[in-house]
């Protein structure tokens, strides 16, 4: 089990989650709202213990702000309705520049305090690296923080909420309690999905008894969460760790194969517990954003990022990517861009621009560290690449008679984008840059399968037991996600079964848990991997 | 809205606009051709798009485009 109480831990599936649910379901319709406020806020308590002070505050301030821009809107409306028209121009803009403070204050206070907590250190480590190629005498101390949990996630919560009222997109929640249980609500805390307000604040607040379907349909869920992060995505866990903590002593064939096993526990890790949370939600009546869309059925890297990680995608795309390709500066370069380069490549170089914030952002909040911000500009570069050679690629399939809608080039254009993906999954998981491009130099260049010959090959942490559990598993997932791809829902057609049909279902996951999970005396527990973002 | 369907065909060419009621939710529009539409749709009919306005309920279909387009005519 992992060492923090995350959703995999006995505690939370044995104690703090039956409890929360047993007494939301036997309480009136006010009280279940404390009580999944009590049970968020003692879940991060067991988490992050005393840090709880940097959510409530958190809450707290963007409760303030929020207020604070809804009263200067409505002295803003007030004012707008009482002026001449000619002086409507010079009201609007003085209230507009405060609205702007007010929004930059909020922005900046919570930005600093994650940047603080996640980024002194690296910030510092890179001063002093910077000091001494300049040969000066000075020093920085390093500072170490330590993180509560999810400040990666509630953070970005927090903002989208005040940014949200800011445009005027919502109203200014008055109501601080029902602020503090979108901020907190247990089962996304840690590793979200990142919600916007409109999305879950009205939901949670909402508190409807728990239904037979509601339930079961949750519990079903939690159960394929916890079958893709115990049975595949711990089991390659050693196999991950031994090779990338040691890449000097495997081949290119075996560098390879822990590239392509880290993608796949990454997404079993990820994407099972998004399947853990939005199965709680749903057991509470509660419709979490789905943050997966079966991203390895992805043509092209854009459309993998729109179906992996979504809500980080769009949080990045409606509060980075638009604004900035939006902006005056942006706007005057795209139309005189349009002028010279016509409607295709016209809108690029505001697009680029916006594109390279977007993936520095997207690297540093995955972490402090030069192989994230790599990760970043890798699919940077992808996606800039893409968008520049499109008109030139249909051009030349077009001259060769490729049809781009066959489905054998629809095949290449997924293991494409999967080898893309690995490649740069394996600089995400590598111990700093230098190791990720010497491991990406190594598969290139030491590719061999002495290994396979030599029979050593299921020694390094797998053995051929573990790769047929994590096959058959795969198997199962692929098939699920082959039907969804098609419009059917297994989960639906599962619920019109009769009930012996429904109970073998059931527990043949909860067995293939029991028997091929990766837990007990042989295996080292494993946190889940988005959790220390 | 004849201008309307001109900038849409000279952006994405291929695009059956008549019936289309998802332009982004079905991923027919990505983030370029809007960032391209925007900036005709605000030259041609002399317009502020602020950002946020760039939702899928703005930008499904030509008829919900030209909505926003009018009301934003107005309010000008």
């Amino acid at each position: 089990m992992p060492s923090i109480p995350s959703y995999f831990s006995v505690q939370f599936l044995a104690i703090l989650l039956p409890v929360t649910v047993t007494t939301y379901a036997f309480l009136p319709q006010k009280p279940r709202r404390i009580v999944l406020l009590l049970a968020s806020y003692a879940f991060f308590w067991a988490v992050s213990g005393k840090l709880l002070v940097y959510l409530l505050l958190s809450t707290l301030s963007i409760h303030h702000f929020g207020l604070w821009l809804a009263d200067n809107q409505n002295r803003c409306d007030q004012a707008l309705e009482q002026a001449q028209k000619e002086n409507r121009k010079g009201i609007k803009v003085l209230y507009q520049r405060q609205q702007r403070g007010i929004i930059a204050f909020a922005v900046i206070l919570h930005i600093g305090v994650l940047a603080v907590l996640k980024y002194s250190a690296f910030f510092a480590t890179n001063l002093n690296v910077g000091f001494n190629l300049l040969k000066l005498p000075a020093t920085v101390a390093i500072p170490s923080f330590v993180l509560p949990i999810g400040i990666s996630f509630y953070t970005m919560q927090a903002l989208s909420y005040v940014l949200d009222v800011y445009h005027r997109k919502i109203s200014a929640d008055r109501n601080l309690f029902r602020l503090a249980l979108y901020m907190s609500f247990f089962p996304q805390i840690m590793e979200g999905p990142i919600c916007r307000y409109t999305e879950t604040a009205e939901q949670l607040w909402s508190v409807p008894p728990i239904e037979y379907r509601n339930l079961t349909f949750g519990l079903q869920r939690i159960l394929f969460g916890i079958l893709k992060k115990m049975v595949v995505a711990d089991r390659l866990n050693l196999l991950i760790s031994n090779v990338f903590n040691s890449y000097q002593d495997y081949d290119g064939f075996v560098i390879a194969v822990a590239a392509v096993c880290y993608t796949i526990q990454l997404y079993m890790d990820f994407s099972g517990t998004m399947d853990v949370a939005l199965g709680i939600g749903q057991i509470f009546g509660v419709s979490l954003t789905e943050n997966f869309q079966r991203p390895f059925f992805s043509k092209t890297i854009p459309e993998f990022w729109k179906r992996w990680h979504i809500t980080l995608g769009a949080w990045f795309r409606d509060y980075i990517f638009y604004p900035i390709s939006l902006s005056k500066p942006m706007k005057y370069l795209s139309s005189k861009a349009r002028k010279r380069l016509g409607h295709n490549f016209g809108a690029l170089p505001a697009s680029a621009i916006a594109l390279f914030y977007v993936w520095l952002c997207n690297g540093l909040w995955h972490g402090a560290g030069w192989h994230f911000i790599f990760f970043g500009m890798y699919h940077f570069a992808l996606i800039l690449s893409g968008n520049i050679a499109e008109p030139f690629a249909a051009n030349i399939a077009h001259k060769l008679h490729i049809s781009r809608e066959h489905p054998l080039y629809h095949g290449f254009q997924i293991v494409r984008t999967a080898a893309l993906v690995c490649i740069g999954e394996m600089f995400f998981r590598a111990n700093g840059l230098r190791t990720g491009l010497a491991m990406l130099k190594k598969i290139f260049t030491d590719f061999t399968f002495n290994t396979i010959v030599e029979k050593t090959f299921f020694s390094f942490g797998a053995d051929l037991y573990d790769y047929i559990i994590v096959a058959i598993v795969l198997a199962v997932v692929f098939f699920i996600e082959l039907c969804q791809e098609k419009g059917v829902s297994i989960r639906e057609r599962i619920s019109t079964k009769p009930v012996a049909k429904r109970f073998a279902v059931y527990y043949a996951l909860i067995m293939a848990i029991v028997i091929f999970g990766a837990y007990g005396d042989n295996y080292v527990p494993v946190d889940p991997i988005y959790a220390s973002f | 809205m004849e201008r309307l369907i001109k900038i849409l065909k000279d952006i994405e060419p291929e695009i059956n606009y008549a019936n289309c009621k998802d332009l982004i939710d079905g991923h027919h529009l990505d983030s370029l051709s809007i960032i391209a539409l925007v900036g005709e749709l605000e030259e041609e009919f002399d317009i502020t798009i602020p950002t946020v306005e760039i939702t899928p309920d703005n930008f499904n279909s030509p008829e919900s485009l030209w909505a926003m387009v009018t009301r934003l005519i107005e309010e000008e």
